[in-house]
């Protein structure tokens, strides 16, 4: 399949070719608005989608030699197609955002915060502002995820529902959780809707660490047991886990035990049940300058994408099912 | 500082290898001279490599790790497997990070705290991690 993943010489050689070949006509991307302040987008790719190896190739032309590099020292094709679409998705993603001129994906520089979160090193031009513009990336083996949003950070974690642990449940949330979450999952009879709450419990928290990274901050030594996520239907105001939902009208808060009083609620979250495969939790900040913000629920914009070749808004249909957390799918 | 206490013999023939690698043609040349012209790089493996045999896990832990790795992260069977192996490499997202830590704390009878667990990368950093806590605990 990846020939040119075997053998290193044949790997700079095939590179060299190409940066004479297509460097000039780079395909084009459907340019999109930014997202408002209020809105997140999120752009996912389902690498079974993606089979020509001429379309890798492009991709792996508008990497940087590091991220070449990282992606070279993965094992397995599977693996190295994952990581390749996850930067490939990355670049062609924020480039589409344009503002005054055209960005081309492969001129993208990245750089990591402190606590390791990647974000974009824009290159000063005298007279160009950078947008303001905010991204995360998840991927598993079979789905590549990235958030964007603009002012605010955001944190996005995407996890295969049908993912096998290979540890007790219960040992692993004693181990990892927090004491109610753990009560929480100790309290579901049916060992598949365990499963199923302990992946979405996960992938929450994996998406807010995610989140609170951005922001520059880290987790403290024990991070996820000192929060509790919990959901809260809005209309009574109790506090339930996810499968007495039954309507969208919650919101997703969290706890720190540190803290008891005071729910956290800089937070907004979102779970969704992602292209029927994946959970994906969303997290960003709320903007509470924005009147009437603190209550309002996410609003997201969903595309499905090969980038390059096609992309199709996919929000509000059977491929993007909120399952936690207060969402308005544009 | 290892580097320095070498014998007379080994320094030898680390001196021929620098004279191979790099442009020094005086064979008579005293050491401080040859040290300006060793290449950087040539420092740390040397001492590394020392530093590595005297502190280095046993290779039954490396194995066992290695084992553990394998089974959670379902490797193939032609996945070559190093000490060096980078977690991430093999496709370990923090989800599996965190798995083989437990499975490692019941294997060993050990318990990892949160901060190490962290700073766990490749097998050969989980199998000296071991190693350490192992030791304490006897202790």
């Amino acid at each position: 399949m990846f020939s040119f993943f075997g053998r290193r010489v044949n790997f700079e050689m095939s590179l060299c070719c190409f940066q004479r070949n297509f460097s000039a006509a780079l395909p084009s991307l459907v340019p999109v608005s930014l997202p408002s302040k209020k809105e997140t987008h999120l752009w996912y790719v389902l690498p079974d989608e993606v089979k020509s190896e001429t379309l890798l190739n492009q991709y792996l032309e508008i990497l940087s030699p590091y991220e070449k590099e990282s992606i070279y020292r993965m094992h397995g094709h599977q693996l190295k197609k994952s990581a390749l679409l996850a930067r490939a998705l990355v670049r062609t993603t924020i480039a589409r955002y344009q503002t005054n001129c055209q960005i081309n994906p492969r001129s993208l520089k990245f750089r990591k915060n402190i606590y390791g979160k990647p974000e974009v090193d824009w290159q000063n031009d005298d007279d160009w502002c950078p947008p303001p513009l905010h991204f995360n990336i998840s991927h598993t083996s079979s789905l590549v995820a990235c958030g964007v949003t603009v002012d605010v950070p955001i944190g996005i974690d995407v996890e295969e529902k049908q993912r096998r642990i290979k540890n007790n449940i219960l040992a692993f949330a004693k181990r990892y959780f927090s004491h109610e979450e753990l009560q929480l999952l100790a309290s579901v009879a049916d060992p598949e809707i365990q499963h199923q709450e302990f992946i979405k419990l996960w992938t929450l928290k994996v998406g807010q660490e995610a989140y609170v990274k951005a922001l520059g901050r880290g987790f403290s030594a024990a991070p996820f047991k000192t929060f509790t996520i919990w959901t809260r239907v809005e209309t009574t105001g109790d506090f339930q886990h996810f499968e007495a939902l039954d309507s969208e009208a919650s919101e997703i808060v969290v706890e720190s035990s540190d803290d008891p009083e005071n729910l956290t609620n800089n937070w907004k979250f979102a779970l969704l049940d992602l292209a029927g495969s994946h959970y994906a939790a969303i997290c960003v900040e709320k903007d509470n300058s924005i009147g009437g913000e603190t209550n309002a629920p996410m609003s997201l914009a969903v595309w499905k994408t090969v980038p390059f070749v096609e992309d199709e808004r996919v929000s509000g249909t059977g491929a993007v099912v909120a399952i936690g957390g207060s969402v308005k799918q544009f | 500082m290892a580097a320095f206490s070498a014998t007379s013999v080994t320094f030898a023939s680390s001196l021929k290898l620098s004279l191979k690698n790099n442009v020094i043609t005086e064979r008579t040349s005293n050491l401080k001279m040859v040290t300006v012209g060793w290449r950087k790089s040539s420092f740390p493996s040397l001492k590394t490599n020392r530093f590595r045999v005297s502190c280095a896990a046993k290779p039954e832990t490396v194995q066992k790790v290695c084992d553990i790795v394998r089974k959670q992260l379902a490797l193939p069977a032609e996945t070559q497997l190093t000490s060096e192996s980078k977690f991430v490499d093999l496709g370990a997202d923090s989800l599996d990070t965190v798995e083989i830590v437990m499975t490692l704390e019941e294997e060993f009878e050990i318990s990892v705290e949160e901060d190490s667990s962290q700073n766990i990368t490749t097998v050969q950093e989980a199998a000296d991690l071991i190693e350490k806590l192992v030791e304490k605990k006897a202790a």
